[in-house]
């Protein structure tokens, strides 16, 4: 795109020779003294180079896996900020805190450079091309079913490379894991919807009832239902959304309920068939089936007061339509695969699907939509391991030895493969595993294609196209790297590829009449497409089939255990997510909304248990489970059950970077592995805990006063009753 | 100037930058913030970071109360929360208030500065000027709102605080500032500065929506409106207007009225009297739940 590319400090260089010159560098870091570069007068400009003036550029977001659209703006060469593309459905022009420190990921001092091989307990760099041959020479000693392939979510035309070269040699183990997925609710919503992931129209519902659905925080595709939410909010003719949140520990969403209901945690789908028995407008199987589900014995086992259930049910009586939502906060128990379908339960009864759960689009081409995963594939990848079945790993987008539960033992069974690629950004944990690293090109130096795995309105493909040069020489882009890759087995079939653009390129204008291209000239679909930076499709909307899923229903109700009395709730932190991000220092210095800590892992406990426990903030506490023990600090916090703590994941890295390594302590290690019986996916929430301390204490850094969250005499925050205010007269 | 003419006409001295008689002209920027959308998610702020330069200062020289946001989201909980009367749980959420400098007209940083550093544009902002700052912070003592920050060190020679690759990363529109100054939000002055001067190029005003400030531009839920409190037709103005809040007022009429009004826009500390320019909008609670 561009073929300058230079920073300030040459730039600085050159004008003191005293001419209206500009560096021009082939990438990046070289300089005028050493003789790698020349010097060209600024009437020679590429094109769009236009001294002190931004130029934006229209591409995709790859913080996670929403696909919000960005629009980068570049002055000289370098990308400085991003901003949301209006024209996406998606994000319509905003971004999250995540998607705006992508620069920091791209410019992150910690980014590989360089191939690097094993040499005992260090990488020593190496070229491309030892590198390739090495991998060929690899796989010529095994056959397809010794080797293994996980990645995280993938979709595009990336994906359709990796199944390529996959079964270029018989290859049928690639594992699709995404550490933090709704796993459980895409199976649950696939039964009782048909699709595994419809779309929710929180702006359409008068009620939004969620079970630990953090949509404004981490869920799915946050920006997305953030601009909902403004509208559910601002109201249909002037009746306001009221949005109620059931679950254990408070999340940002649960902080912006109206009403936010703590309950015992893994009792949430009691609550549902209790709601639905308050409702008293189900009948036949369903009618039946919540008989036992009394307010009484649901207000038993939930601890959710009898009042509260019918004021619930009141509600979602009175107005509708409504939308109920699960979680990750529903699913990650042994039975969370039953909580999810009690809750989708509650929609079909309330009549809400086809109103606020419509069926989504899906775009045409089935070998571009997202693979999804969640933990029940690394735990086959790990049985493999562990079996010795695997003799040869590939590691791409996925952190598993940050990841995978402490239980599985992931790192110690990786060391069981003979060879390992990881292709990565920076040295996380597992890269450090490694006997080769192969160093990636950042998301806004790379082009790629990707097809969202929520669709919000129609269907969208989105293009990530390079935002500037690359800032070191030795870095590759994925797609590069799996056609050369291609190239060493099918030499024939990509000839034509000189590089991923070109395979890109010719890939989308063969298909350009389906793509909405028409009879364009080859060239103009291209440069409209770069131009747009999202190609909108109709695509295929299939009809949701509502049906009702009573059979073999069953909600066990908590069981004590004396031994480790706490619940431990791994909370999902808006910035860091699953710890990926981590070394991007905007981020560590980006306050939790609810505590305001920064840079540094922490648990919270309610202050009634914190008082019977002697505990106050800033002690440094052990949190020990069956399977490990970690130690940090704790605070204080009202919205968390007394029976359950919370600890945020992304900290407690021991690799990745300066930003990142060091802080805080990782809760996957503790976790224990018990899986949903069901889907087989990780029970997040299951592990038990006992806490105890070690007599050390810290300060606790945060933004918020040692007078704590409260406000004293004058009004800062103000907050007023629906009773008491008039939103229609508003602008 | 007598001390007697001072004295009898103390509250036009004091008025200085407020409005009614010498009113801002063709500019006053102001901004709208709407508790009851914004959800405390926090894009503001690292929006902010990105436009604007501001250094990250690590763990350590956060927990001394060093930290750089110009725009920080608070965070409060209802009074009686876990007091005698008042749940354990927060049972109606939690309140998030964005921040960052109110762009006073009648700034009490303003006053006290022994060197004129900070003072009042034409088109109402409340400007820092960096070189000529000396770092006294007596300002930032006399900010009711704590929002200005001042540089304890030298960021840009600060290990870890832009490491090579990151300078590059720097917005060239915006100075990075040096050891011993104070800094504080600008309202991204220098985007407004650029859209400026493209409509006087084209012999116009600016229209509203035509400069969007950083937060505003990153904010999910569209919590921020920023304009031009002069121009009629700005979103701003007409938000102002609908809730009867005036920019020159200590006090407004609508709060005198008897019983209350059914609008929801407040200025924060308002009867201070330092006039701030940004109105924030209550959050709103369902009363049937």
């Amino acid at each position: 795109m561009m073929d300058s590319g230079f920073d300030r400090r040459d730039f600085l260089k050159v004008m003191g020779w005293g001419g209206a010159a500009v560096a021009l560098s082939g990438c990046g870091n070289t300089s005028i003294e050493d003789g790698k570069e020349t010097v060209a007068p600024y009437v020679e400009a590429a094109d769009y180079v236009i001294p002190g003036i931004g130029v934006y550029y229209n591409s995709s977001c790859a913080q996670c896996d929403a696909g919000c659209s960005i629009n980068g703006r570049v002055r000289e060469g370098r990308v400085l900020k991003l901003e949301g593309n209006p024209a996406s459905a998606i994000n319509r022009g905003r971004t999250c805190g995540l998607g705006q420190a992508g620069v920091q990921h791209h410019y992150n001092p910690d980014r590989v450079r360089e191939p690097l091989l094993r040499n005992g307990d260090k990488g020593e760099a190496i070229s491309w091309d030892q590198a390739y041959a090495l991998i060929a020479d690899k796989l010529s000693e095994v056959s397809g079913e010794e080797i293994a392939f996980v990645s995280g979510g993938v979709s595009g035309h990336l994906k359709v490379l990796m199944e390529n070269y996959l079964s270029s040699f018989g290859c049928k183990n690639h594992f699709v894991y995404e550490a933090l997925a709704p796993g459980v609710v895409r199976a649950a919503n696939k039964k009782a919807y048909g699709v595994e992931m419809p779309r929710y129209n929180i702006d359409k519902a008068k009620v939004v009832l969620s079970f630990g659905a953090d949509f404004l925080g981490s869920w799915v595709s946050p920006v997305h239902f953030s601009q909902q939410y403004a509208k559910f909010r601002k109201g249909v003719d002037g009746q306001r959304g009221t949005l109620i949140q059931v679950e254990s520990k408070m999340t940002l969403t649960g902080a912006n309920a109206d009403r936010w209901v703590h309950l015992r945690p893994g009792t949430e789908g009691i609550l549902a068939m209790g709601i639905i028995n308050a409702l008293g407008t189900a009948k036949g199987d369903i009618a039946a089936a919540v008989a036992g589900y009394d307010r009484a014995f649901v207000s038993k086992e939930t601890g959710v007061p009898a009042g509260q259930i019918d004021k619930i049910a009141a509600m979602l009586k009175l107005r509708s339509p409504s939308l109920v939502l699960a979680g990750s906060a529903a699913e990650g128990y042994a039975h969370g695969s039953q909580n999810a379908d009690a809750i989708n339960l509650l929609n079909y009864v309330l009549g809400n699907v086809g109103k606020t759960i419509e069926a989504a689009a899906t775009v045409p081409f089935p070998q571009m939509a997202p693979a999804t995963g969640n933990t029940a594939a690394l735990k086959s990848l790990n049985d493999g391991l562990a079996a010795g079945r695997y003799k040869v790993l590939f590691n791409y987008a996925a952190n598993p030895v940050f990841t995978a539960p402490g239980a599985m033992s992931f790192k110690e069974n990786m060391a069981k493969a003979d060879f390992k690629v990881v292709f990565a950004h920076y040295i996380d944990e597992t890269a450090l595993q490694a006997d080769l690293v192969l160093p990636l090109d950042s998301a806004l130096e790379d082009w790629g294609t990707q097809v969202p795995e929520y669709m919000a309105d129609g269907a969208q493909i989105n293009i990530q196209q390079p935002l500037m040069e690359k800032l070191h020489a030795n870095t590759r882009g994925m797609g590069d790297i799996l056609l050369a890759l291609l190239k060493q087995r099918q030499a024939e079939d990509y000839k034509n590829y000189e590089d991923y653009y070109a395979y890109l390129r010719a890939a989308m204008v063969q298909n350009k009449a389906a793509l909405g291209g028409g009879s364009a000239d080859d060239d103009a679909f291209w440069n409209e497409t770069l131009t747009d930076g999202i190609i909108k499709l109709e695509g295929k909307v299939t009809a949701l089939s509502a049906k009702p899923n009573v059979v073999g229903l069953k909600l066990p109700t908590p069981m004590e255990n004396d031994e480790f009395p706490l619940q431990l709730i791994p909370s999902v932190n808006i910035s860091l997510r699953d710890g990926r991000h981590s070394n991007q220092p905007w981020l560590q210095e980006s306050p939790d909304p609810l505590t305001t800590i920064v840079w540094d892992s922490w648990v919270e406990i309610h202050p009634k248990k914190a008082a019977e426990l002697h505990i106050s903030e800033g002690d440094i506490v052990e949190i020990t489970s069956k399977t490990g023990s970690i130690k940090t600090q704790a605070y204080l916090f009202p919205g968390i059950h007394p029976e359950a703590i919370s600890i945020p994941i992304g900290q407690g890295h021991e690799a990745l970077g300066r930003y990142a390594k060091g802080y805080g302590a990782n809760p996957f290690h503790i976790m224990d592995a018990i899986f949903d019986e069901e889907t087989g996916e990780l029970a997040m929430h299951e592990t038990r805990v006992k806490i105890s301390k070690t007599g050390q204490r810290v300060i606790v850094v945060k933004d918020e006063s040692s007078a704590g969250a409260k406000q004293i005499r004058e009004k800062i925050a103000g907050r007023v009753s629906t009773d008491d205010v008039d939103l229609t007269k508003e602008v | 100037m007598s001390v007697n003419n001072l004295l009898e006409n103390w509250s036009q001295f004091r008025h200085a930058h407020p409005v009614d008689d010498k009113p801002h002209d063709p500019y006053k920027w102001a901004m709208t913030i709407d508790l009851d959308t914004c959800s405390g998610c926090n894009a503001c702020s690292v929006a902010c970071y990105a436009e604007n330069n501001i250094p990250v200062v690590g763990k350590e020289k956060y927990a001394h109360g060093q930290v750089m946001h110009w725009i920080r989201i608070e965070h409060y909980w209802d009074e009686d929360l876990g007091e005698e009367g008042g749940s354990e749980f927060p049972e109606q959420g939690a309140q998030f208030l964005p921040m960052m400098c109110q762009q006073c007209e009648a700034a009490p940083c303003e006053t006290v500065c022994p060197v004129g550093a900070t003072n009042h544009t034409a088109d109402g902002l409340n400007s820092q000027v960096y070189n000529r700052c000396i770092g006294s912070r007596y300002c930032s003592a006399n900010c009711p709102y704590k929002v200005r920050y001042f540089n304890w060190y030298d960021y840009p020679t600060t290990d870890d605080v832009w490491p090579a690759e990151m300078t590059q990363q720097l917005n060239p529109d915006v100075t990075v500032r040096g050891k011993g100054v104070m800094e504080k939000c600008t309202f991204c002055i220098q985007r407004l500065h650029a859209v400026k001067g493209t409509a006087k190029n084209e012999g116009r005003l600016v229209r509203d929506g035509e400069v969007q400030v950083a937060c505003q531009e990153a904010c999910p839920t569209d919590a921020i409106s920023f304009g031009n409190l002069i121009d009629p037709e700005s979103r701003v103005h007409k938000q102002w207007k609908a809730q009867q809040v005036e920019l020159d007022k200590d006090k407004q009429l609508k709060d005198e009225k008897e019983g209350g009004t059914d609008l929801r826009g407040y200025r924060i500390l308002e009867n201070m009297r330092p006039y701030p320019s940004v109105m924030y909008l209550e959050r709103v609670r369902e009363s049937a739940i």
